[in-house]
């Protein structure tokens, strides 16, 4: 009896430690089978596929157009040569190389070949989280988390340089901004603090305690201010020797004759322009050495709380509050049931529309609304309050598709839409839309509804005057089907460069169709313009039109590859919005870019494959998508190249 | 790219080196008294002002060099009456972009002074070269409270990512170092609180606290930590970590040197001593901020905050994004189009009237620069007389993306050092021997040469 039950135990314990180990098993007998695969195609298919097609202009030699194949076929799985092999296939694919010109042309079965063999190269990588290099606070990072220690304005960050969020985030550190850091951090205490000699603050005797008792002893009193302050500033516990370097701060001011209070305003100064604050810094370093003394790069877990800070930043673009301050000191953050709770409960607070004004708006163009130009005369209702109402729209939809975790669909098709006295204008509807106030509308229009056809998403890839049905076909497949679409090359005639009086009477659908008929252009735009001409019957601003500037009635039926007809808008949303797989795996994959501060390459491929899989399992679902993102292994793991002290010896 | 990188980092420590020993300053200053004979020669200031998308040929470059001064081109138009304190330089090839064809616009600004095409193996991440008027800031920027002023009139946020090039390339043109994008300033009033404060009371608002003063050393001790912190580190954090440990000695060296200037002007005050410090001989500009949204008036509130910091010698090196490659209108010309749409005129003729109108409009911004410099007092000449002013874009002909011939102009004499009132038909050169030619010109000596550069080009330097 005893016996049994051990073993029962026994099982018990190590059953889900065995399936895990399983899957990884799994895992590594797959990869080692495909990369046996991938290197029988590379040998007999595509090493000869090159050589015969390619190497006559593509040697270290010649470099046509600067491009050599000689690396590619010593080291085919060289990462850095990723970008190439990825060029090359689009070039095969769309007949671009070899050149129309030359004589030997493969035939549509070995150009098939390639391509395959290219987009399964992502299955030969190694698994990689990625480096995840210290990062500097952004300029909303920064005055938000200021905002939370001191309670000032966000506001009291505006005189530093804007920049870009997410994943081309430059995160340099120039003498410029540590200048304007000082002149901020002086700002703040002159803002939150009250002048030495008077009653402290409310602000002040939260962060920095009681005034000092007399007969207290200064210095016993800074080193718990230091400790207690540095914990929230640098959102982890400070290391000794950081403490230590705050006294010395406090040191120094109290050797230049300066009272306890100023000396622990100097203090605090110091905390505010220390990398530990204006970074996300690991918070114990030492271990990192430690793990990590071999030269090799090795791959290493975040702690709690870089967790607590990357999860934080990422939805609510502030510092980790009090609740998931303390699960990350209680080490509890690994625990992914923990974790997924806590994402589930950020989520759910307003503060997190930050997601939406960092990643969504980003992702959208609205980021580029309040600056963009129009032609004054012909759309004077673009004024400051329509584009905020226009920006306004998009951001409700996205935070209830984000807070109601909805369909992933309802992005592109919705019946239902948020509109105040402004934008009633654009939508025809200023007899019942009263107020500055947005509201939740219900949609008759199947033609409106959702980020197609929404004016602040029409808009962005409008002319200053006109619409541009190319930019707004280039916007659909890029930011919401995920698709690379070329750049035109230089010198291809522009539709203005046309006849006057052959194109009079003509629509711009017309005029344009005229300009594809050149086979260069043809083979993009046959993609691009049904989908651009089917949003024609919305004006440069939004408005529905049902004539275009020639006059001309709009013809907004279209033919996209595959056969798929559509006559109306609606119809097209029909078509977009059942290719939620697509939409789906970019929409993971900006995502994952984001929350990375990087773009997405080489191995994270695969995570974004693994996200992918799991929103649909789960019904599409947003908050799967944020989930997944956040427990995914790049977002909790890190590679580190080397130590501290072998780089130091260099 | 390695190489660019450690030299850089020398370049950068030696201009530390010298900045940290303070009495250098004293006996580096140019109106430091009668102990040496150059001393009494104002010190030369390098400007450059960028225009995107290049010029309509045809309508910039003159036709005749003896008659270009008194019969400018349409686009050199707004420059009549200082061409004969000027140079247009053709010639001037722009840095070879293959295998980036596909990123003449990314690459138009970035390579303006790198004259270096960007790591083309990893692309996603910045990864460049110090731009030539950083190399001048790390020399000559130690003699000012700011090393170097960077303006810009839009925002640098664009996203697009041509060729997969990181997308910093499309709105930067200086950087620190290979990985080091220079921001630029956009907000004039920011600008003017900036060089007011360094001409007065040091960084920041005035503060109701008396410590002040203890900043520098302040920033001493956290400069300590952060190297602490430093040995604890991965290698990669520790490449970051070491811009922060630069950009705060700059600070530290800057609150250095305003300290300074106000010890002279406090003994200056009290005739004890005669001043150090550069006083120009004309009183400093007026800067009205303007209320409207005119490009004219945006533009120039910028170009005068540039002089304004060269007159009073609060910097001796800017770089000036005129505007960046994206998106910019200009709606005084009475036309709504984007500039760059423009560019791609096939040869109509409303487009390039567009065009040269943009052209001449850009050109006569940085006319009105150059116009209010030459009409500033300093020493026996001017404050034009002094400084290297060089207008360019990154792009010859913005249809073809052509980047043969790019177009340049320089105004001033660079304190005697070059050649002025000339057209320069058939210079033959890139874009970093022009680069190395001006900085050599200014008195920075060059360790190494300036991007794609071979040789200077002694055409341009006066006799």
């Amino acid at each position: 009896m005893f016996w049994i039950r051990v073993t029962l135990c026994v099982c018990a314990l190590f059953v889900p430690v065995m399936q895990s180990l399983g899957a990884e098993d799994k895992d590594a007998a797959a990869l080692i089978l495909a990369r046996a695969e991938a290197a029988k195609t590379f040998k007999t298919e595509v090493s000869p596929f090159i050589s015969t097609y390619c190497l006559r202009c593509h040697t270290d030699n010649k470099r046509k157009g600067g491009v050599t194949f000689n690396n590619l076929l010593k080291d085919p799985n060289g990462s850095a040569l990723m970008l190439l092999w990825k060029r090359t296939s689009t070039q095969i694919a769309t007949h671009e190389m070899p050149p129309a010109g030359e004589e030997k042309q493969p035939s549509e079965m070995e150009r098939k070949v390639i391509t395959d063999w290219v987009a399964g190269m992502k299955l030969l990588l190694p698994k990689d989280p990625g480096l995840f290099v210290i990062r500097r606070l952004n300029k909303r990072e920064y005055g938000n988390t200021l905002h939370d220690l001191f309670g000032v304005d966000s506001s009291i960050a505006r005189d530093l340089p804007d920049e870009v969020l997410g994943a081309g985030y430059t995160n340099t550190l120039t003498p410029l901004l540590i200048e304007k850091y000082l002149a901020i951090a002086n700002d703040v205490l002159d803002k939150s603090f009250s002048p030495a000699g008077s009653e402290p603050t409310a602000v002040q005797r939260r962060l920095l305690g009681e005034p000092l008792a007399k007969g207290g002893d200064p210095k016993v009193a800074a080193q718990k201010v230091a400790r207690s302050f540095a914990r929230l500033a640098f959102r982890r516990p400070p290391s000794n020797s950081e403490v230590d370097v705050l006294m010395r701060v406090f040191a120094l001011a109290t050797e230049n004759g300066k009272p306890y209070p100023d000396a622990l305003r100097l203090m605090v100064k110091a905390v505010l322009v220390s990398p530990q604050f204006l970074f996300i810094t690991p918070g114990n370093p030492n271990t990192d050495s430690n793990t990590n003394t071999k030269a090799s790069p090795a791959i290493i877990p975040l702690d709690d709380h870089q967790i607590a800070s990357r999860l934080s930043y990422l939805l609510w673009a502030t510092m980790p509050d009090g609740e998931l301050s303390a699960l990350a000191d209680l080490g509890k953050l690994k625990n992914t049931e923990v974790l997924v709770a806590q994402t589930q409960r950020l989520m759910k607070d307003l503060r997190s529309r930050a997601l939406f004004d960092g990643f969504g708006a980003q992702w959208l163009g609205l980021d580029k609304l309040e600056g963009k130009m129009f032609d004054a005369e012909k759309f004077p209702q673009m004024t400051p309050k329509m584009r905020l109402a226009m920006y306004d729209e998009v951001r409700l939809l996205f935070q209830e598709i984000l807070r109601d975790n909805l369909h992933l669909k309802t992005f592109i098709d919705s019946n239902s839409t948020y509109i105040n006295e402004s934008l009633a204008i654009i939508y025809g509807m200023e007899q019942t839309i009263r107020g500055d106030e947005m509201r939740k509308v219900t949609l008759t229009n199947p033609n409106r509804g959702g980020i197609l056809t929404m004016p602040g998403t029409l808009v962005n890839s409008s002319f200053p005057n006109r619409t541009s049905p190319v930019n707004r076909g280039v916007w659909v497949l890029e930011q919401v089907l995920g698709e690379h679409v070329p750049p035109a090359p230089p010198n291809v005639p522009s539709l203005e460069k046309q006849d006057k009086q052959k194109i009079a009477n003509l629509t711009l659908r017309q005029r344009t169709e005229l300009h594809r008929s050149n086979a260069v252009c043809a083979n993009c735009h046959k993609v691009l313009d049904p989908i651009g001409f089917g949003l024609e019957n919305f004006d440069a601003i939004g408005r529905w039109r049902s004539v275009d500037d020639s006059a001309g009635t709009i013809d907004a039926a279209g033919v996209l590859p595959g056969g798929l007809h559509f006559n109306t808008p609606a119809e097209l949303k029909k078509i977009i919005a059942d290719r939620k797989d697509d939409f789906c795996r970019n929409l993971a994959s900006k995502m994952l870019s984001y929350a990375l501060g990087r773009q997405v390459e080489g191995y994270d491929e695969i995570i974004v494959d693994k996200i992918t899989d799991s929103i649909k399992k789960d019904d599409y679902r947003m908050q799967t998508l944020v989930i997944s993102v956040v427990t995914s292994y790049p977002f909790t793991y890190r590679r580190v190249t080397n130590t501290g002290e072998t780089a130091n010896a260099k | 790219m390695r190489s660019n990188l450690l030299i850089s980092r020398r370049t950068c420590l030696r201009g530390l080196g010298v900045s940290l020993s303070l009495p250098l300053l004293e006996t580096m200053g140019w109106a430091d008294g009668p102990k040496s004979a150059a001393a009494s020669k104002p010190p030369v200031r390098l400007g450059f002002m960028y225009m995107p998308h290049g010029v309509i040929p045809e309508r910039f470059w003159p036709k005749d060099p003896s008659e270009f001064i008194k019969s400018p081109t349409p686009i050199l138009e707004p420059l009549r009456g200082v061409l004969d304190q000027c140079l247009v330089v053709k010639g001037i090839s722009g840095v070879p972009i293959a295998p980036l064809n596909g990123a003449p616009h990314a690459l138009e600004l970035s390579t303006w002074l790198t004259a270096t095409l960007p790591d083309t193996q990893k692309r996603s991440v910045v990864n460049i070269a110090i731009s030539a008027d950083q190399i001048a800031a790390n020399y000559i920027g130690v003699y000012t409270p700011l090393p170097s002023l960077e303006l810009a009139t839009m925002p640098q946020t664009h996203v697009e990512h041509q060729e997969g090039l990181h997308e910093a390339y499309y709105s930067h043109c200086s950087f620190r170092g290979p990985r080091q994008p220079v921001p630029a300033e956009i907000n004039p009033a920011s600008v003017l609180k900036r060089l007011f404060q360094c001409r007065e009371t040091g960084f920041g608002p005035a503060s109701n606290t008396s410590t002040q003063p203890l900043d520098r050393s302040m920033l001493d001790l956290v400069l300590g930590g952060a190297k602490d912190l430093r040995g604890k580190l991965s290698h990669d954090d520790q490449h970051k970590l070491d811009e922060y440990l630069d950009s705060v000695r700059s600070v530290e060296r800057r609150i250095a040197a305003i300290e300074l200037r106000q010890k002279d002007s406090s003994l200056a005050k009290a005739n004890v001593a005669k001043s150090n410090t550069v006083a120009a001989s004309s009183v400093p500009i007026d800067i009205k901020i303007p209320k409207g949204d005119k490009r004219s008036e945006y533009m120039q509130v910028m170009c005068d905050l540039n002089v304004l910091a060269f007159q009073c010698d609060l910097t001796r090196v800017s770089s000036y994004i005129g505007s960046t490659p994206n998106g910019v209108s200009y709606p005084e010309l009475g036309f709504s189009d984007e500039h760059h749409s423009q560019t791609h005129h096939g040869n109509k003729d409303v487009m390039l009237d567009k065009v040269t109108k943009i052209n001449a409009f850009n050109v006569a911004q940085f006319a009105y620069m150059v116009k209010k410099m030459a009409s500033l007092k300093e020493g026996n000449g001017t404050l034009l007389d002094n400084c290297i002013m060089m207008w360019g874009s990154g792009l010859e002909d913005g249809n073809k993306h052509s980047r043969d011939n790019l177009p340049f102009i320089i105004a001033g004499k660079g304190g005697g050092s070059l050649k002025t009132g000339c057209y320069l038909p058939n210079v033959k050169g890139n874009q970093g021997d022009l680069l190395g030619t001006l900085l050599t010109c200014a008195g920075i000596p060059l360790d190494r040469p300036i991007g794609i550069a071979k040789k200077q080009l002694p055409e341009l330097v006066a006799s």
